[in-house]
């Protein structure tokens, strides 16, 4: 059979799949089992479909660029796929698990309100909070590398404050600075910190002798030495920390508003919809933390690329 | 090789016994909150033995702020779930078909305290403050009652600035609150506890208000109640649960201790519970049937504030057979 032909066939059967979910009522698979030799033949022909496009991405080079998003977005539609038919097939309590269908459908019904929350706790709380955080710790970490007694002093303080954690410091927070973003961006700030000033510190000192002398040899001042060969020495450690920050602030945002909000945030809205069972809304805000994450952890991978174009880990692979 | 026969002996006589021997029906319920006296009746009746003495095998859940009754009912790993009539009718309305089976608590214990300070005298006075609620379904009396009270709760100087309060009363102590959501038999325990004298505050309470909706009262799934087998299990544990909970209200202090046997985290205190169970008593169902009894009237009561909040709406239609008299009469009969 010609290979086309033997795609269109696999994509025929992930059609019949949909066109079942989309007509048959809910709870067809505990009335017919039946219908599950389909789900199997479905995971059978997606893997094969997956391995058709891997070749295809091998053997045309020159289209990769179109071919390769296909192949992640193939498995997700699997998965997405997957939970409508068990979900939808077996009749699953939405209060235990809703389908996507539904959540996509909340979400969209519902943009306003996530749209507030989103305000509250990412354009407030989190960048903010990861802004302080994230500059002071590199603010001190240089200080630190010029006074071995900040260093001697805050390094072990950071392993320690780094084990507390966010449930312990969260209520304090919320008791010092009230219950607006702000407690919320100070509970980053606590969380940020560390990462950050642990990771500009080892990068600051890992500037070596013979750039230090070289600089010397071309009578450079203490700011050139330090723009020109310390900080982009350290820029792969300063990234790290940030996109380390970047997950950790959203996490710290959320947990926060859990131990007293006003009535807005996605923190608040997940432990709030969680009460009163509209557990589609709940997981409408988790898609929207989710592509709120990727995208800040995106952007810092994008910004990285053009700053760190000489690092070996760049060089490689253009 | 003699012990291993002997093992093997022993093991499927165990076994045996687990599926025949024991003819005693396994039940499990779900708090609504962690170990206190709140629910003193139950671990009275499971410490006297009353749920052993019908044949029930009851094990006790305690709940916890991340707990909802309802979706460890929907999970199956509870039977009954203790639960607030509002939650469970929202939960019903989603479609997971919650049921009252029997109403412990007649009154709402809930209540607003207020700074007297902040210069809150009456409910008129609310207007530009701002209040602590709780969430996580503990919320509905406080939003049809703002809804009544004609004030919106998105804040500004005609409405009211809502705050979502912890499962404590420190916003109030710290200045970030006027008022604070309290429970007659808990929390307004610890805002005394904290140094408040009673003069210092105003009290709103639900009951008075015309806002009170029932709150404790045990839920089950309504397919599990087709099942006779089931029915009487409920039917005994109901019996039970009442006999606790008569004993409970005679002796608040004796019932304290007995739950305080039965806190594995170890974070409540002597004082502390026998006050919660003496108020508790206050507060449990005065029907003329007694314990556990849901009147209609009270029923009809809470459903008809529900539906009265406009803006905010926690069910939006009349909900049917959300509660049944059946497990209560077959209680009576045992």
């Amino acid at each position: 059979m010609p290979k086309s032909l033997s795609s269109l066939l696999l994509l025929a059967i992930l059609a019949c799949q949909l066109v079942l979910l989309a007509t048959a009522d809910s709870g067809f698979y505990s009335q017919n089992p039946a219908w599950l030799i389909l789900l199997m033949a479905c995971a059978v022909a997606a893997s094969a479909l997956l391995s058709r496009l891997t070749q295809l991405c091998e053997s045309y080079p020159s289209k990769q660029a179109y071919i390769k998003p296909l192949i992640p977005g193939l498995f997700a539609f699997m998965l997405l796929l997957f939970w409508q038919s068990i979900v939808v097939g077996y009749a699953v309590s939405a209060v235990l698990l809703p389908a996507p269908s539904a959540i996509f459908s909340t979400l969209i019904n519902n943009l306003p309100t996530l749209w507030t929350d989103f305000k509250q706790t990412y354009l407030k709380a989190v960048l903010s909070g990861y802004f302080i955080g994230c500059l002071s710790g590199f603010i001190v970490a240089q200080w630190a590398v010029k006074s071995a007694f900040l260093r001697k002093g805050l390094v072990p303080l950071g392993n320690f404050m780094s084990a507390i954690p966010i449930v312990g410091i969260a209520p304090i927070m919320v008791m010092w600075f009230g219950f607006d973003w702000q407690s919320k961006a100070a509970v980053i700030v606590v969380m940020t910190f560390f990462p950050m000033f642990i990771n500009s510190l080892t990068g600051l000192q890992s500037c070596d002798a013979i750039h230090k002398d070289l600089m010397h040899t071309y009578a450079a001042s203490k700011t050139q030495t330090f723009v020109k060969s310390q900080l982009p020495q350290a820029l792969p450690f300063i990234f790290n920390a940030l996109k380390l920050n970047s997950t950790l602030a959203l996490i710290g945002a959320i947990v926060a508003e859990f131990f007293g909000t006003p009535i807005v945030g996605m923190g608040f809205r997940i432990s709030t919809e969680v009460g009163r069972m509209n557990m589609d809304m709940v997981w409408a805000t988790i898609v929207v933390a989710a592509i709120a994450g990727s995208l800040s952890y995106g952007a810092l991978a994008l910004l990285e690329k053009p700053l760190l174009f000489w690092h070996p880990s760049f060089r490689g692979n253009k | 090789m003699k012990k291993t026969i002997l093992s093997l002996a022993s093991g499927a006589a165990l076994l045996a016994a687990s599926f025949s021997g024991s003819a005693a029906e396994k039940l499990t319920l779900q708090l609504k909150w962690v170990t206190q006296a709140q629910f003193a009746g139950y671990y009275v009746a499971l410490d006297k033995g009353y749920y052993k003495d019908l044949g029930i095998d009851l094990t006790i859940k305690p709940g916890g702020p991340d707990i909802a009754p309802a979706q460890v009912l929907a999970g199956g790993g509870a039977d009954i779930v203790v639960d607030w009539l509002p939650s469970a009718l929202a939960t019903r309305e989603k479609g997971l078909p919650l049921v009252n089976i029997g109403q412990i608590y007649g009154k709402s214990g809930m209540m607003l305290t207020c700074l007297k300070d902040s210069g809150i005298a009456t409910p008129a006075d609310f207007a530009g403050k701002t209040l602590g609620v709780w969430f996580f379904g503990n919320e509905y009396p406080f939003l049809s009652w703002m809804s009544k009270l004609g004030y919106s709760t998105a804040g500004g100087a005609d409405g009211v600035t809502v705050l979502k309060q912890g499962f404590n009363v420190d916003p109030i102590f710290q200045g970030q609150a006027d008022c604070v959501s309290t429970m007659t038999y808990n929390e307004y325990g610890q805002v005394l506890d904290g140094g408040l004298t009673p003069e210092e505050l105003v009290l709103f309470k639900y009951e008075e208000e015309g806002v009170a909706t029932l709150e404790d009262g045990l839920y089950v799934l309504e397919d599990s109640l087709k099942d006779p087998k089931k029915l009487d299990a409920y039917a005994k544990f109901l019996k039970a649960t009442i006999k606790g909970w008569e004993w409970a209200a005679a002796n608040p202090e004796d019932a304290g201790l007995i739950v305080l046997e039965y806190d594995d985290t170890g974070a409540q205190t002597e004082a502390h519970q026998i006050r919660m169970a003496k108020e508790v008593a206050k507060l449990l169902s005065n029907s003329d049937k007694g314990i556990g009894y849901l009147e209609p009237a009270a029923y009809e009561r809470t459903v008809k504030i529900l539906l009265d909040s406009e803006s905010t709406p926690v069910i939006t239609k009349q909900p049917e057979g959300a509660y049944t008299h059946v497990v209560f009469d077959a209680a009576a009969k045992l």
